[in-house]
């Protein structure tokens, strides 16, 4: 069965493929059938290799061909399934066929139908080819199409110009990060000979010792592919103008799977991470300063999609602070459950956006709570586990995370401080989103009902979201074993009690006609800081001055370099002589002749000049 | 005459046959569909023929060398020779009342060009030359209709008089000073004549080598080229571009070599002048051209300048003279397959006269397949990877560097530089918007399209597969 796993990312390959060259010809409905029922088929595969994998887990290697061979670097097209790998691969196939499923009826109306599933499909792939990759060149090549499947499907609706914009922003910010990345394979191959992942690791760990500084270089380089994809600060300004894609996307790759890539890339080379404190360092305070920062953007924003995308950087910003302090299991947990919740989460804006006259302001609706009754348990179920909340799945994981955060003897007590900073703030923007769309009264009302593929997968991820963190991981072979001594019992308490608090300020605050909150906005103080706080920190204001306007300027200066000056001066040097030499081709055959003879002449001129070297 | 020297003479024989046999016919059944197979039948003999006599190597006479290097170019030229009759079929339908004597004059032009190829003496070689010239002059300006073709051929008979004349004048001072007429016999005397009187040796060789630029429009002898291209019927100008000068070059590598005129510093000088300002001169010229013909026939011009290059290169390699003959072999051969290819799209497209470049407009869109050939032929022309001229032109430089000719080098490459702008403008003109007069598609006559598929596929084999060639050469 394992060995024929290479099928699972040709399924939707092939679909996609297929979707390309035949969607004229294709109905709606058989549209719908292949480009839902490939990646159906992928998460059933996927399933039964998953079963196959609980009673044997040993590791398989899957060689298809070697791509090339030049001298040491052999890269081969070949899979590894481990259990991370194959935990990967349950979300990307098992969430993304409930999104392929919710999609169906979401772009019901729209007229690029096949083109849509055609990407989405695409996308799956390359999300796999990610995750099998055995070596990190195949890794490059899904991490690449998965962002050009990114970039097709922000800009989806590319008739609206702003859309291309954001699609442009998210693909060259992200862009910014693959050239340190791919800086870092480039240094890693020609310092230890070979981009095979298992390989590499085994030979990083017996070259270089901790605290060398080439494994702190190729960590930093790593890394900086990994937040450009993952969306931390600072080149995490793409994701919120990503949103500009339809909303099922953004549940899948902008949630779900693709930002959560560079918390693969980082799990997946952990052993590297190892050996470099420093580089551990910094991945633990990018996650906790990111998910601080987009927590409170997340509290000021009114566009429902620009919450959940706040949210979700927020989130990975939990992630990346799991894998800065070596709890990797947690991590790629609390990857898996906020891959059910948020996919849940957007996928619920999805459908009031879709019943609502694409309205996305949260000030606009309200009230939901009876006339959607199915969104507004999916929403609730979905904020719960965002926020925390006892018993859900996102409870598990996060207290997984601050509570290893705590044991880490250097920083462990600040950034679990700040850890529950952010939950308490997650919390409160949470619920606020909660009581303000489906509370009080009602401000829009929705046209439609939502069907069953619509109702069908946010009931199942409501149930992921709440029994997902019973799951336990097949991930013990994968990671080394964290300190598992049990931290005091009070700070267990207080982190339970944390997001309730959250939960109850969110309800002070904003349930109902929220007098209070009205009245103290309205201070100037506040307004200001909420208009800071809104605009994401100024920080794409502060990119396009130190990035964006130099570039353009710069461009605009070498429109007209100097450099072009000199070869537009052959240009018009070459089409002179040009012009010159053809007015010698008059037609005369007198002239013709004459030339003729001069030629002669010279010939016999230079050749009869005797040479003292000749014979 | 033993029965090797019988065998080795065959194709020279079979040739005569033929030719022979269509003037028999024309003076019993006058018609030109008959003639026409006749032809085609005597050229495929006459390739058997060269097959059989592949194994044999042998002078014949004073007159002729035959040696596999001079079969395999005979082949080549009957090749050039069956595209060429390919291309006529039908092009006198309506202008010439008698077609068969085209037939006949091609014929002989072949025959005249086998002979130039396998010459070892100057009689040879003016005999050779001048049967296969005397025969084209009457081939350009068959078509009756129209002074350009009867201009065309007025200015290449004139010219080439005076070509041939300067060729017979140069003979007979190497004569002077050596004694001898075959290019062995001068090759061993030019030595000890060099001593006794070495200008009438420098003045033989370089007024014979002038004579024979003309023939391959080197510059400054290339002023007829455009006109006689231009006016000729294109299949016409198909034969003269690669057979003529095809067999022309041979001939003149063989004089080179076996004359020992290599030796002469000064004389190799006045050949690296000619070669550079042929490289420079025929790329300008071509740069703007709006006349598609004219254009092949100066790019004709910047390439017998390239091959040129390898000439003067010959003598400074030392023990890998093998390299220089097969560096020679191949661009020849690359040179004209795409020649051939070329011309045949232009035959096809722009019909028999026009060739201006209008009618190339958008033909992208209105003949896809002869646009491809079209363009595969121009990449080859410019020296792109994946084709015939890549190889080729891959092998010069090889060459030219071993023999560290630094001028000659530079020069090539600057005018393949050059070169590439007016090769990819025909292209760009080919995917451009179709001009208003060209909406149709052009009628390519249906067994024309096979002809100019194979020339493509061949100048794409050669270019992406060409150890099976090099080997061939290499045995040469």
């Amino acid at each position: 069965m394992r060995d024929f796993v290479w099928f699972i990312p040709l399924l939707p390959l092939a679909s996609s493929v297929l979707l390309m060259i035949a969607s004229s010809r294709l109905t709606r409905r058989s549209v719908a059938l292949l480009g839902v029922g490939s990646v159906g088929l992928a998460a059933v595969l996927t399933g039964a290799v998953a079963l196959e994998f609980l009673s044997d887990s040993t590791p398989v290697e899957v060689t298809l061909w070697t791509w090339m061979k030049i001298d040491s670097l052999a890269p081969r097209i070949s899979f590894y399934i481990d259990g991370l790998t194959l935990v990967m691969m349950c979300v990307i196939t098992g969430v993304g066929f409930l999104i392929h499923l919710f999609s169906s009826e979401f772009m019901q109306d729209d007229d690029s139908y096949a083109r849509y599933f055609a990407y989405l499909n695409m996308f799956i792939a390359a999300m796999l080819i990610l995750v099998l990759a055995d070596n990190l060149l195949l890794l490059y090549l899904g991490w690449e199409g998965v962002g050009v499947c990114s970039y097709l499907l922000v800009g989806f609706w590319y008739r609206d110009s702003a859309n291309g914009r954001a699609a442009r922003k998210a693909f060259i910010v992200t862009r910014i990060g693959d050239t340190a990345m791919l800086i870092g394979l480039l240094l890693l191959l020609t310092e230890l000979g070979t981009l095979n992942i298992r390989t590499l690791m085994q030979v990083a760990s017996e070259q270089w010792s901790i605290g060398d500084s080439l494994p702190t270089i190729a960590c930093l380089l790593l890394l900086g592919g990994a937040i450009g994809k993952s969306a931390q600060f600072p080149l995490h300004t793409w994701l919120p103008d990503a949103m500009a894609g339809p909303t099922p996307v953004s549940a899948l790759i902008h949630a779900a799977t693709m930002v959560t890539a560079g918390v693969y890339l980082i799990a997946r080379t952990h052993d590297l991470f190892l050996l470099s404190p420093s580089a551990m360092h910094t991945v633990a305070f990018i996650g906790i300063a990111t998910s601080l920062m987009a927590a409170g953007t997340a509290l000021v924003q009114s566009d429902i999609k620009r919450i959940l995308a706040y949210s979700t950087i927020s989130q990975i910003g939990y992630m990346f602070l799991a894998l800065g302090v070596g709890a990797w299991t947690a991590g790629v947990f609390h990857l898996m459950t906020h891959a059910f919740f948020k996919a849940l989460l957007f996928l619920g804006s999805g459908a009031i956006i879709h019943c609502l006259h694409h309205e996305h302001n949260i000030f606009k609706m309200g009230g939901l709570r009876t006339r959607m009754p199915i969104t507004f348990w999916s929403f609730l179920i979905g904020s719960a586990a965002l926020a925390a909340l006892p018993m859900t799945a996102g409870f598990f994981s996060k207290d997984l995370i601050l509570l290893q955060a705590y044991q880490r003897p250097d920083f462990g007590p600040w950034l679990w401080g700040a850890g529950l900073l952010g939950a308490l703030i997650t919390a409160i923007y949470s619920f606020r989103l909660v009581f303000i769309v489906f509370f009080g009264d009602a401000k829009t009302e929705p046209d439609r009902e939502i069907g069953w593929q619509m109702a069908l997968p946010l009931t199942v991820l409501c149930a992921l979201s709440i029994i997902g963190g019973y799951f336990s991981l097949p991930l013990a072979d994968v990671f080394p074993l964290v300190n598992a001594e049990h931290p005091p019992h009070w700070v267990e308490i207080i982190s339970i009690s944390v997001p309730l608090l959250g939960v109850f300020l969110a309800y002070i605050g904003f349930y109902g006609q929220r007098p209070r909150i009205d009245s103290w906005t309205k201070t100037p103080l506040v307004q200001r800081v909420g208009q800071f706080l809104r605009s994401g920190w100024r920080l794409d204001e502060v990119f396009d001055r130190i990035a964006v306007k130099p570039y353009y300027n710069l461009a605009n200066a070498l429109q007209n370099e100097p450099i072009d000056r000199f070869y537009e001066a052959i240009v018009r040097l070459n089409q002179a002589i040009h012009r010159h030499l053809s007015a010698t081709q008059s037609g005369r055959m007198r002239w013709y002749i004459t030339s003729m003879m001069v030629g002669l002449i010279a010939t016999l001129g230079v050749a009869m000049k005797i040479a003292p070297g000749a014979i | 005459m033993n029965s090797d020297q019988l065998l080795v003479l065959s194709p020279i024989i079979s040739l005569s046959l033929t030719a022979l046999i269509l003037m028999i016919q024309a003076s019993i059944k006058r018609d030109h569909r008959i003639a026409w197979w006749i032809s085609t039948l005597g050229l495929l003999t006459t390739l058997l023929s060269i097959y059989s006599a592949s194994n044999f190597s042998q002078d014949v006479g004073p007159l002729l060398k035959v040696d596999a290097w001079g079969l395999w170019f005979s082949a080549l030229l009957i090749f050039c020779a069956l595209i060429t009759l390919a291309l006529s079929r039908d092009i006198f339908h309506t202008q010439a009342d008698t077609k068969e004597e085209y037939y006949l004059l091609l014929i002989l032009s072949t025959l005249g060009a086998v002979v130039l190829v396998q010459a070892a003496h100057t009689a040879s070689l003016l005999l050779g030359m001048e049967l296969m010239g005397i025969a084209l002059y009457a081939m350009i300006a068959f078509p009756k209709s129209g002074d350009l073709p009867l201009e065309a051929a007025v200015k290449y008979l004139v010219l080439s008089a005076c070509a041939s004349a300067m060729l017979l004048f140069g003979f007979a001072l190497l004569y002077g000073a050596t004694g001898d007429l075959s290019f062995a016999g001068m090759g061993a005397k030019a030595a000890s004549g060099y001593l006794n009187n070495p200008l009438l040796v420098l003045a033989g060789a370089a007024i014979v080598l002038a004579g024979m630029g003309f023939k391959l429009s080197l510059v400054p002898f290339h002023m007829w080229t455009p006109d006689v291209y231009q006016g000729a019927p294109t299949a016409v100008t198909t034969f003269l571009a690669t057979l003529s000068k095809g067999a022309m070059f041979v001939a003149m590598v063989r004089l080179i070599l076996d004359g020992q005129l290599y030796r002469y510093e000064s004389l190799m000088n006045a050949l690296s002048v000619v070669a550079v300002a042929s490289m420079l001169v025929g790329n300008w010229l071509a740069l703007r051209q709006q006349q598609i013909k004219r254009l092949i026939a100066y790019s004709s011009t910047a390439h017998f300048g390239y091959l040129l290059v390898a000439i003067i290169a010959l003598p400074h390699l030392g023990d890998t003279q093998q390299l220089g003959r097969a560096a020679i072999s191949f661009y020849l051969v690359a040179y004209i397959v795409t020649t051939l290819a070329a011309l045949t799209v232009i035959a096809n497209v722009g019909g028999e006269e026009d060739s201006d470049m209008q009618a190339f407009d958008g033909l992208f869109w209105r003949h896809p397949a002869q646009a491809i050939t079209l363009a595969v032929a121009m990449l080859s022309f410019a020296g792109i990877p994946l084709t015939a001229g890549f190889m080729g032109k891959f092998y010069l430089i090889t060459l030219t560097l071993n023999a560290q000719l630094w001028l000659l080098l530079g020069t090539l490459m600057i005018g393949s530089a050059i070169a590439i702008y007016y090769y990819l403008r025909v292209i760009f003109t080919m995917s451009a918007e179709p001009h208003q007069l060209n909406k149709g598609s052009p009628t390519v006559l249906g067994w024309r399209n096979p002809v100019a598929l194979l020339l493509m596929l061949a100048v794409l084999a050669i270019g992406s597969w060409p150890q099976p060639l090099i080997d061939l050469i290499g045995r040469l």
